[in-house]
C-alpha cells in the first residue's frame, strides 16, 4: 500500500512541513517517484516500530465523521412526534402512558425504558421548572439508535413532578439519544428553549403539530 | 534527468542505503586521500624551493609573504573566514546538514600551503579535513543524497583526509566519530571506516607505506608508567598554555586596526624573527619529531624548555594573527618537546635510575598534547599508536592521554575545536537537547486552532464564542486594521461570568492583557522556552507584523520534541 506525504503527515500526527524535514534530513525512509514521495507502508511500519512512535492510519477519520455530525433540536422533535392528551395523575402513570404511544419501540422496550425514566426521576426530579419536564434515561440507549429523538406529551392534566420551583408539569420533553455527547447538546437547546418565557407562554396554550414545529424551527434557526 | 545522477535510485541501492553509503564512501575517501598528498607534496615542494633563501638575514620576511598571501587569498579571492576550518565543518554538520561551500574543497588547502611551505608554525591537517569535508559535502550534493547521508560522507572526507596524510586509518576513524561527527551509530562507522582504508591506501600508493616517525624499541617497566603521570600533567598545561597563547594573540590582533593581510604579515614576521635564531619552530616541524622521537635530539634541558615555549609562541602568532592551518602538527612538536625536556629533568633528578629512551617520553609527550588540545583521548591515542608504529608503549600512552585530556578538561571544559562553537551556542550534538531544539522550528509547533476576537466584542458575544471554541486562550485584533492588540484568557473572564448584569456593560478590550510577551516565527525555540521558563508562561502569541499567527505552547512542544528525539535517536 503507498501513502502520500499528506497522509503519512496525518497518520503521524505532525505537520506537513515536519515531514518534509524528515525526508530532507533522511530520518524517514521514502521512495520517488517522478516528483513526488511516495511511502510504502510496511517499511514505514517497520520504521515506526524501530523507533518507538505510533502510525495511525486513517481509518478512524470516517467514524469521527459520523459522530460529529450536527444535531439538530428541530430534527429530534420531529422525529419524536407530538402527543396530546396523556392521562395520568403520578410521575410513573404519565410516563407509561406517555410511552405507550411512542411508535418505534416495541413492548420490552417500552418496558426497559420506562424502568430507566423512573430511575431518573428517583435520583432528582427532571421537572426543570415552569411546568416543563425533560424524562431522560441517565445512560443513553443501546446502540441501535441512529439519531437522537425528543417526544413532546402534552399531559391531560398537570402533574406534581417534584419540580424545582414545586409548579406542577404540563408537557414532557421525552430525550432519547444514542450518546452522551447528543444527549448533552440537545438538553442545552432545549434549555435554551425553555428559558425564553414567551415560549413556555406558547406551549401553555396546548399548540397543535404544526404550529409548534413551525415555532421550534424559527427558534432554532433564529439564534 | 541524467539517471547516473541518481544512484538512490539504482535497483543494487535501492534495497538498502548502507551499500550505497559504502560505495560513494569508498570514492570520497579515495578524493580526499588525494587532496592530502597534493597538499603534502606541495608543501615539500615549497619547503624546498624557498630554503635556498633561508640562510640570508632577510630570511624572516618569507613567514610574513606567506601569511599575507594566504590572508589576502582568503579573505578576498574565495572570501572565507581565516582559521583551520575544523569548527566550521562541525558547525555544518550539526546545524545545516553537513553542507559545505565547494570553494572549501581547495581554499584551506592553498592558504595553508602558502602559511606552511613559507616556514609559519601550523599544521597542515585541519585545512586537509576541511577540503576533505568538503568533497565529501559537494560529492553528496552532486548525488542529490539526503543530509543523514551526507553527514556521513562529509565524515567520511575528514577520515580519508586525516588517514591518508598520517598513513593511520584507525586514528581517521576515531577523529571522525570523536571529534568531527560526535556520534557513532551502526550507520555511519562502515562508510567511514571505508572511506578511510580508501584514503590509506591512496596515500601509500603514491608516497609508499612508511610509517611516519619509526623508532626504536622501547622497554618500559613499572617505573616509567608511573613517570608518565608527570608527561600528563606538563603536557596538560602546555595544551593550556597553547589554548590561552591562542586565544590571547588572537583578541590582541583584533585590536590592531589595519587590513586582515597586513595583521598575518606582523604576525608571520615576527614568527620569521624568531625562526632566525631558533629554526626548530618554523614549519609543520615533522623533520624535528622524527629526531626526537629516535633519541638523536642532543640539546640540553634548557634549549629543550626554551624551544617548547618558542614554539607554542611561534604557534600563536602564526594562527592568532591571521595565518592558516591547523593545530596538530605544531602539537605533536610540542609534545615531543615537553617529553624530552621532561625526560632530561627526570634524569637529571636521578641520574641512577634506568629511565627508557627519551624517544619514549617525547612519544608520550605528543599524546599528551593531542589529547590536551582535541580533549580527544581515543584521537590521540590512536594516532599516535599508528605514526609511531609503537604499540609496544600503549600502557602509559593510554594513562598519559586519559589524565591529560581531564585535566584539560577540568581547566578547560571546552576543547580548542569547539571553544568557539560553545560560547556561540553553536555546538549541537547529536541526540542533545539544543540539537533536537534547532531541528525543530515554530512554524511546525504553530497551533492555528485558536479564535480570533475583536477588541470592541462585548462579554456577551463573547461568551457565545467561548461556548462553541476549544482553546483557554484568544487573542484579541483590532477591528479595523486587524493588528494584534492583547490576549484574553479564559481566567480573565471569570470575575465577569457569572454576572449576567456586566455581560453588556463589559468589552472584550478592556479585560484582556494588552501586555503580552509574543515571539517571531524565526525566532530560536531554547530562547522562547526560557523566556517562557523566566515568566512562568504556558503558552505563548506568534506575532509576525503585528498580526496574530498562532499559539506556541509547552504540550505541544512536548509532543513534538519526543517525536523528534525518537526520530533522531535511536537506530
Amino acid at each position: 500500500m503507498k501513502l502520500t506525504i499528506d497522509e503519512v503527515a496525518q497518520c503521524l500526527d505532525v505537520p506537513l512541513s515536519t515531514v518534509e524535514r524528515w525526508i530532507r534530513q533522511g530520518r524517514i525512509p521514502v521512495g520517488k517517484s517522478g516528483g513526488e514521495c511516495i511511502f510504502q507502508k510496511p517499511i514505514l511500519e517497520v520504521w515506526a516500530k524501530k523507533h518507538n512512535i505510533s502510525l495511525t492510519l486513517s481509518d478512524k477519520k470516517v467514524k469521527k465523521h459520523s459522530q460529529d455530525k450536527p444535531v439538530n433540536l428541530f430534527n429530534a422533535m420531529a422525529l419524536g412526534g407530538v402527543y396530546y392528551d396523556i392521562e395520568g395523575d403520578s410521575v410513573s402513570e404519565v410516563l407509561e402512558s406517555a410511552l405507550k404511544n411512542i411508535a418505534f419501540l416495541d413492548q420490552d422496550e417500552k418496558e426497559t425504558l420506562w424502568v430507566k425514566l423512573l430511575e431518573r426521576e428517583e435520583m432528582a426530579s427532571t421537572g426543570i421548572g415552569r411546568g416543563i419536564a425533560i424524562p431522560h434515561p441517565r445512560t443513553p440507549l443501546d446502540e441501535s439508535m441512529e439519531e437522537p429523538v425528543i417526544v413532546t406529551c402534552f399531559l391531560k392534566n398537570p402533574v406534581d413532578y417534584r419540580a424545582v420551583d414545586g409548579f406542577p408539569v404540563f408537557v414532557l420533553f421525552i430525550l432519547l439519544s444514542p450518546s452522551v455527547k447528543t444527549h448533552l447538546h440537545l438538553l442545552s437547546r432545549l434549555a435554551f428553549c425553555v428559558r425564553d418565557a414567551s415560549f413556555v407562554d406558547f406551549l401553555k396554550g396546548i399548540p397543535d403539530r404544526e404550529r409548534l414545529m413551525e415555532k421550534v424551527e424559527n427558534l432554532e434557526y433564529a439564534s | 534527468m541524467k539517471p547516473w545522477r541518481y544512484p538512490a535510485r539504482w535497483a543494487l541501492f535501492k534495497m538498502d542505503d548502507r551499500l550505497l553509503m559504502m560505495f560513494i564512501g569508498a570514492i570520497v575517501g579515495t578524493c580526499s586521500g588525494f587532496a592530502a598528498v597534493v597538499l603534502n607534496h606541495s608543501l615539500l615542494f615549497l619547503l624546498e624551493w624557498l630554503s635556498q633563501w633561508r640562510q640570508h638575514w632577510w630570511a624572516f620576511i618569507l613567514p610574513a609573504i606567506g601569511a599575507a598571501l594566504s590572508s589576502l587569498f582568503l579573505e578576498k579571492v574565495v572570501k572565507e573566514g581565516a582559521g583551520h576550518g575544523v569548527p566550521e565543518v562541525i558547525y555544518s554538520v550539526s546545524r545545516y546538514g553537513g553542507l559545505i561551500r565547494l570553494r572549501s574543497t581547495f581554499s584551506r588547502l592553498v592558504s595553508s600551503c602558502l602559511t606552511i611551505g613559507s616556514g609559519g608554525s601550523a599544521g597542515p591537517e585541519a585545512p586537509v579535513v576541511m577540503s576533505g569535508s568538503a568533497i565529501g559535502s559537494n560529492i553528496a550534493r552532486f548525488f542529490s543524497l539526503n543530509d543523514r547521508q551526507r553527514v556521513t560522507l562529509v565524515g567520511c572526507g575528514a577520515a580519508g583526509a586525516i588517514s591518508s596524510i598520517f598513513n593511520a586509518p584507525i586514528a581517521g576513524i576515531v577523529f571522525t566519530i570523536e571529534v568531527i561527527l560526535g556520534e557513532w551509530t551502526a550507520l555511519n562507522i562502515i562508510p567511514i571506516a571505508i572511506a578511510a582504508v580508501a584514503g590509506t591506501e591512496i596515500s601509500r600508493a603514491l608516497q609508499g607505506n612508511q610509517i611516519v616517525f619509526s623508532h626504536k624499541v622501547f622497554d618500559i617497566d613499572m617505573g616509567d608508567i608511573l613517570a608518565s603521570i608527570g608527561v600528563a600533567v606538563f603536557t596538560a598545561a602546555a595544551s593550556i598554555l597553547l589554548t590561552h597563547g591562542l586565544r590571547s594573540m588572537h583578541k590582541i590582533s583584533g585590536k590592531v586596526r589595519a587590513p586582515l593581510w597586513i595583521r598575518a604579515a606582523i604576525g608571520g614576521s615576527m614568527v620569521g624573527i624568531i625562526g632566525l635564531f631558533l629554526p626548530v619552530v618554523l614549519g609543520e616541524g615533522y623533520h624535528s619529531v622524527h629526531t626526537m622521537i629516535e633519541g638523536n635530539f642532543s640539546s640540553g634541558l634548557a634549549f629543550v624548555a626554551i624551544a617548547c615555549l618558542t614554539k607554542i609562541l611561534a604557534t600563536s602568532l602564526t594562527l592568532g594573527w591571521g595565518g592558516s592551518g591547523g593545530i596538530f602538527a605544531p602539537c605533536l612538536v610540542i609534545g615531543s618537546l615537553v617529553g624530552l625536556a621532561y625526560h632530561r629533568a627526570l634524569s637529571m633528578l636521578w641520574p641512577s635510575v634506568d629511565w627508557v629512551n627519551e624517544g619514549c617520553f617525547a612519544l608520550l609527550g605528543m599524546a599528551g598534547l593531542i589529547s590536551g588540545m582535541l580533549q580527544a583521548p581515543l584521537t590521540g591515542i590512536f594516532l599516535i599508536v599508528e605514526i609511531t608504529g609503537g604499540y609496544a608503549v600503549i600502557l602509559p600512552l593510554i594513562m598519559v592521554s586519559a589524565i591529560s585530556a581531564t585535566l584539560c578538561h577540568y581547566i578547560e571544559p571546552s576543547s580548542f575545536y569547539l571553544k568557539e562553537l560553545v560560547d556561540r551556542g553553536h555546538l549541537l550534538r547529536p541526540g542533545t537537547d539544543a540539537r533536537v531544539l534547532s531541528d525543530l522550528n515554530i512554524k511546525e509547533l504553530l497551533e492555528t486552532d485558536c479564535v480570533c476576537v475583536s477588541q470592541n466584542m462585548s462579554l456577551r458575544d463573547f461568551v457565545k464564542i467561548v461556548e462553541t471554541s476549544r482553546r483557554n486562550y484568544y487573542p484579541v485584533e483590532n477591528d479595523e486594521t486587524g493588528e494584534f492588540v492583547g490576549m484574553l484568557h479564559l481566567d480573565d473572564i471569570r470575575p465577569y461570568l457569572f454576572n449576567r448584569m456586566l455581560y453588556d456593560a463589559v468589552l472584550v478590550g478592556q479585560i484582556m492583557n494588552p501586555h503580552v510577551e509574543t515571539v517571531l516565527p524565526d525566532e530560536d525555540l531554547s530562547k522562547i522556552l526560557r523566556k517562557m521558563d523566566s515568566q512562568r508562561l504556558f503558552s505563548m502569541p506568534v506575532v509576525v507584523n503585528n498580526r496574530f499567527v498562532g499559539m506556541i505552547s509547552k504540550a505541544t512542544l512536548l509532543d513534538k520534541y519526543r517525536k523528534e528525539l525518537m526520530v533522531q535517536t535511536s537506530f
